[in-house]
């Protein structure tokens, strides 16, 4: 355990700069005595290339650094950088831009348009910026993800589990710098819930993405490399190469 | 469960408001109406009363085939007891010629006695009224546009044309009277008026009683004195009548507007039902909870059926303001485009609030009432389902049975009705198919969304990349909500259509049948097409080098047949390249001792082509004539029933010219000829000059204000429809709030964002449009048929692609405030909801 928080503190295998990197973050809801102060100050870096869990009991902000990360939310105070961009000051245009570039996300459920199949689905974030796909990868991050006989299905075709592996597929097909996923498994059963976080880790091994996870699963944080942990809106702790027992016993210490 | 109906109608005032604006228009329009109408009534009746109030006892004409007073009775009336003063009301025509030298106006002026004394209904408002029998007074706005002033010297025609000069004293206002306003009044004193309108007798006699003599007992003595010669009524029975009549017309006035408030009644009740089962589906899990906690499926049920009535009820009573309001500017318009109408200001009858309020509610709760039928087959189990569940249509065997059943009749009675021919019973027969047809479409609507919204999205899906093809997939993602959505802009398209095919139909018809039968250039008619003028000026014209042919035409009434009914009987006066059509035997034949005759006149004598036609001649005594020729009587130039004109003289004598044609010259400026024309036509002052071109102009204006006028009032069923396009927008961007998140996060612009949601409306709103116009055409082309012979159908192409192109745009302006709402959300709380 090192000093939690400090900016560069765990550089993953010191091969690159890190792939996003806050500083200073506060975020404030409402004002007055109604403000909740739901990010205190938070100093973190995210590795490229590296597969990082946040967590945190209820209410502890690790939603809202995640949004606040991957440029959905606006923050208070402080500095977030993806890549050698940063979000803080950007317009909604430029952060609708900068997401559609470099940032994938996964939630926990609603991934998909109902309207799309699953191959309509996986492609949409290219044809928004307007990329072509790259069929290798294409082929290669449905391969991975094993839904070769299902692309042509709609949404209410497929299993919970199938359409979040839909999810991680689109998620990687745009190549991003970082991938934000939130309680991916949180609504599936135990084993496409294990399914789709082998999915997520073969893909930070193989393909050299970029991954940060919200759960508040001891289970799926353990498939991270790292796992930073979240108390009322400040980093307390982490846990480097993680076991679902190590971060039960990090989690008991916090409620304590 | 009241009170959580109305807690819930609280919460969602926004969506209550955009619900019952629909309603509101619709009762509004239904309540001006009644409004205007009413107020219309009330004001004459006023006047009336008020005109009333200065006669005692009126003497009306008697008899019905001798529509006056005869003039003899006024001394007699005059010498009765009781009576202190008698007046003659002379009403006849006298052509006031302008600074031109030519009759003004294209009627003649209305000619009209002023009394003088207390019997004086007429308001002079400046000058004198005229005492002498050399002084005339002229109503203030024909005095205005004619450029005449108080002291000038006015010249008018009497019943024989010869001119007459008067010294112009005063000005007068026509009140109410809206044929004076409309012709124009010259007044003189009574004696004066009855030498120049040449009329043998009195409109009316109005009639003062002396002091002390009720009107009751004066209309006895009268009466009395009279007998049967006339009929007498005291001057408030009179204008209770008169009020009576007055409203008779505002009665057809009232049915013809009320005619399109039900149009716009229906739309918003299908407004009404589309929006109910969004607000149904969206609350399937408050339904359900309320039933997981006991509520029966009744109460469920009744707590939807509250909630429409509460909604009609509020914008019913919205609608009577707006009904109000309606009213007032309509009337604050008609008197702004010089109509006179009295006002006492406007107010809301009983019998308008009873309608609006009963009519709002009640259309309201009944498209509310399938709503909220399949609220109560919500389970209580679905309060613990996450996902909102994709509405998946299947096209069900039943529905397809039923509307092939419409389809089949409405398309059979149609079909029917076109092939029986034109006629009264078949446009009815044709518009009755029409309206099985659109029940047939309305229940196959939900089968035709995903085909027509692959043609309507064809370009916007290649034009607008990915929220285009997000846009054109959302708009059939519930095949049932986009057919009700555009079912109802389809009524409002289909409407004006329909009447866009019959004015272009009838506006090419008639250019056609001019040209047939009206193949001259010019024509010289008498002002008011009454009268004649003498055969010098057809004289002159022949004399004019700049026209190839001149024919006069010469009529007069006679009687004819066996049963010895009249008829008009004329001549033309044969000239090269005038010769009309005949549909059995031919105008070559017309030679002495025959006649053509036209085929609705042919029908009421029962003659054909060989047949004797027996006609009275009041210089050749009886003559017995052979019919030679039968000719369409529709737009025919010449008389019902036409001689070869050496006989008509014989017959009748030398008649003058009722009316001329002339072709002019080819090569000859049109300016050039015209100028000729009107030179010949100058010394007659009656005499006016029409071009066959003015004329068709003169057609077509009258065809678009008709069209003008129709689409306008067609435009609020319209309106509401968009209204409905909009609420459905926004109930669907309510239900997608995390989808449209979700495409945030992924990347798509603000900008994208909204115009995903104007395509989906653009795209919704060319569906309604193509089968609104399908309809309209194809019912158009019925009715043009079933109306009357030889149409030339014509498709009035540019506005049906610009009633396309108007509801896609009207969709997209719809769809501004759903989409700026939806761009605006938050990706994280959007995320978060649901």
């Amino acid at each position: 355990m090192t000093i939690t928080g400090e900016v560069g503190a765990w550089n993953a295998r010191g091969n690159s700069a890190p792939a996003v990197v806050a500083r200073g973050l506060t975020k404030v809801y409402g004002q007055g005595d109604a403000a909740v102060h739901a990010l205190r100050g938070v100093d973190i870096a995210f590795a490229t290339g590296a597969f990082t869990a946040i967590m945190g009991p209820s209410g502890s902000g690790k939603s809202t650094l995640m949004h606040c990360l991957a440029g959905l939310d606006t923050v208070t105070g402080g500095q977030v950088h993806i890549g050698d961009v940063e979000l803080t000051g950007l317009n909604d245009k430029q952060l609708t831009l900068l997401r559609r570039e470099r940032i994938g996300f996964i939630f926990q459920a609603f991934n998909l348009l109902p309207t799309l199949t699953a191959e309509q689905n996986i492609r949409l974030p290219l044809e928004i910026s307007g990329r072509q796909a790259d069929q290798v990868l294409f082929d290669r991050v449905v391969e991975t993800v094993g839904l070769r006989d299902r692309l042509a299905h709609r949404p209410t075709e497929l299993s919970g589990g199938q359409q979040q592996r839909v999810a991680v597929a689109r998620a990687l097909i745009s190549k991003p710098q970082v991938i934000f996923a939130d309680e991916p498994t949180g609504n599936l059963d135990s084993r496409s819930g294990a399914e789709v976080l082998s999915f997520l880790r073969t893909s930070v091994r193989e393909l050299g993405q970029t991954i940060v996870m919200v759960t508040h699963d001891p289970v799926a944080a353990a498939y991270a490399d790292r796992v930073v942990f979240l108390r009322d809106g400040l980093l307390v702790d982490e846990l480097v190469q993680p076991t679902p027992q190590s971060v039960l016993d990090t989690l008991m210490k916090l409620e304590a | 469960m009241l009170k959580t109906t109305l807690a819930g109608l609280r919460a969602h005032k926004l969506r209550l408001l955009l619900t019952s604006l629909a309603i509101t228009l619709g009762v509004g329009f239904i309540a001006g109406t009644f409004v205007l109408t009413d107020t219309i009534e009330a004001g004459f009746s006023r006047k009336f009363a008020a005109a009333a109030d200065k006669i005692d006892v009126a003497v009306l004409p008697g008899k019905k085939d001798e529509p006056i007073v005869p003039r003899d009775l006024l001394e007699k009336i005059r010498a009765v007891e009781g009576v202190a003063d008698a007046q003659g009301v002379v009403r006849g025509s006298a052509p006031l010629i302008g600074k031109d030298g030519k009759a003004v106006g294209d009627y003649p002026t209305a000619a009209v006695s002023i009394p003088r004394g207390r019997l004086n209904r007429t308001e002079i408002t400046s000058g004198t009224a005229p005492a002498k029998p050399a002084e005339a007074v002229l109503d203030a706005n024909t005095a205005k546009t004619r450029g005449f002033a108080i002291g000038d010297t006015i010249t008018v025609l009497d019943s024989e044309n010869a001119k007459h000069e008067f010294t112009l004293v005063g000005l007068f206002d026509v009140g109410i009277d809206q044929e004076l306003a409309y012709y124009g009044a010259v007044g003189f004193t009574v004696e004066t008026a009855t030498e120049m309108t040449g009329e043998k007798g009195f409109q009316e006699i109005d009639v003062a009683a002396a002091e002390g003599v009720s009107a009751e007992t004066l209309r006895g003595s009268v009466a009395a004195a009279v007998g049967s010669a006339a009929e007498v009524k005291t001057g408030k029975s009179h204008a209770a009548d008169l009020a009576k009549a007055n409203g008779a017309d505002t009665k057809i006035l009232t049915l013809g507007l009320l005619l399109f408030g039900f149009v716009a009644m229906f739309v918003a009740a299908l407004v009404i039902y589309n929006t109910f089962n969004i607000l149904v589906a969206q609350r399937t899990r408050e339904m359900a909870l309320l039933r997981c906690i006991g509520a029966t499926r009744k109460q469920v049920f009744g707590s939807v059926v509250l909630e429409s009535a509460v909604v009609g009820l509020l914008s019913s009573v919205l609608g009577l303001l707006t009904g109000l309001g309606l009213g007032a500017g309509a009337l604050a318009l008609l008197g702004r485009t010089g109509l006179e109408v009295p006002t006492d200001g406007v107010a809301l009858a009983p019998r308008t609030i009873a309608v609006g309020m009963v009519l709002g509610v009640v259309v309201t709760v009944v498209a509310a009432l399938l709503p909220a039928r399949a609220a109560t087959r919500v389970a209580p189990i679905a309060a613990l389902r996450s996902q909102v569940e994709e509405h998946t249509f299947r096209t069900g065997v039943l529905r397809m049975v039923f509307a092939g059943l419409f389809l089949a009749a409405g398309a059979g009675v149609t079909a029917f009705a076109v092939a029986t021919g034109p006629g009264e019973a078949s446009l009815f027969m044709s518009m009755a198919g029409g309206a099985v047809t659109f029940l047939g479409v309305l229940i196959l609507g939900p089968v035709m969304v995903k085909p027509l919204s692959a043609v309507a999205g064809w370009v916007p899906r290649r034009l607008f990349g990915v929220p285009g093809k997000l846009a054109v997939d959302n708009s059939r993602r519930n095949p049932k909500r986009s057919a009700t959505t555009t079912v109802a802009l389809t009524v409002g398209v289909t409407l004006m259509t329909l009447i866009s095919v019959l004015t272009s139909t009838m506006r090419t018809t008639y250019g056609a049948k001019l040209d047939e039968q009206f193949p001259v250039d010019y024509m010289v008619q008498v002002q008011g097409d009454e009268g004649s003028f003498p055969r010098a000026l057809a004289e002159d014209l022949r004399t004019r080098p700049e026209l190839a042919s001149v024919v006069a035409l010469r009529r007069t009434d006679a009687k004819a047949g066996a049963q010895g009914a009249e008829f008009e009987v004329g001549t033309f006066t044969p000239a090269a390249g005038f010769s009309p059509e005949a549909t059995t035997g031919s105008f070559g034949d017309l030679k002495a001792g025959t006649v053509a005759v036209g085929d609705e006149a042919a029908k009421a004598l029962g003659v054909k082509v060989g047949d004797a036609l027996p006609l009275t001649t009041t210089e050749g005594g009886e003559v017995r004539l052979t019919v030679v020729a039968l000719f369409p009587q529709a737009n025919a130039l010449i008389p019902e029933v036409t001689v070869p004109h050496g006989d008509f003289d014989r017959y009748f004598g030398a008649l003058d010219d009722g009316a001329i044609f002339a072709n002019v010259k080819d090569g000859v400026a049109e300016e050039n000829a015209r100028k000729a024309v009107e030179a010949a036509a100058q010394p007659y002052p009656t005499a006016m000059v029409i071009s066959s071109t003015e004329l068709r102009g003169e057609f077509d204006e009258a065809l678009d204000m008709m069209l003008m006028i129709i689409t306008g009032l067609l435009g609020l069923a319209v309106l509401i429809s968009l209204l409905g396009i909009a609420n459905t927008l926004s109930l669907s961007v309510h239900e997608r709030t995390r989808e449209s998140a979700l495409l945030r996060a992924l990347g798509l612009t603000r900008p994208q964002l909204r115009r995903m949601l104007s395509v989906e409306a653009l795209v919704l709103g060319v569906i309604g449009a193509l089968v609104g116009v399908v309809l309209g055409t194809v019912f158009g082309w019925a009715a043009t048929n079933t109306m009357t012979t030889g149409v030339i159908f014509q498709l009035p192409v540019v506005q049906v692609v610009a009633f396309v192109a108007l509801s896609g745009l009207a969709g997209v302006v719809a769809a501004v405030l759903p989409a700026r709402r939806a761009a605006r959300a938050s990706i994280v709380d959007s995320l978060a909801t649901g």
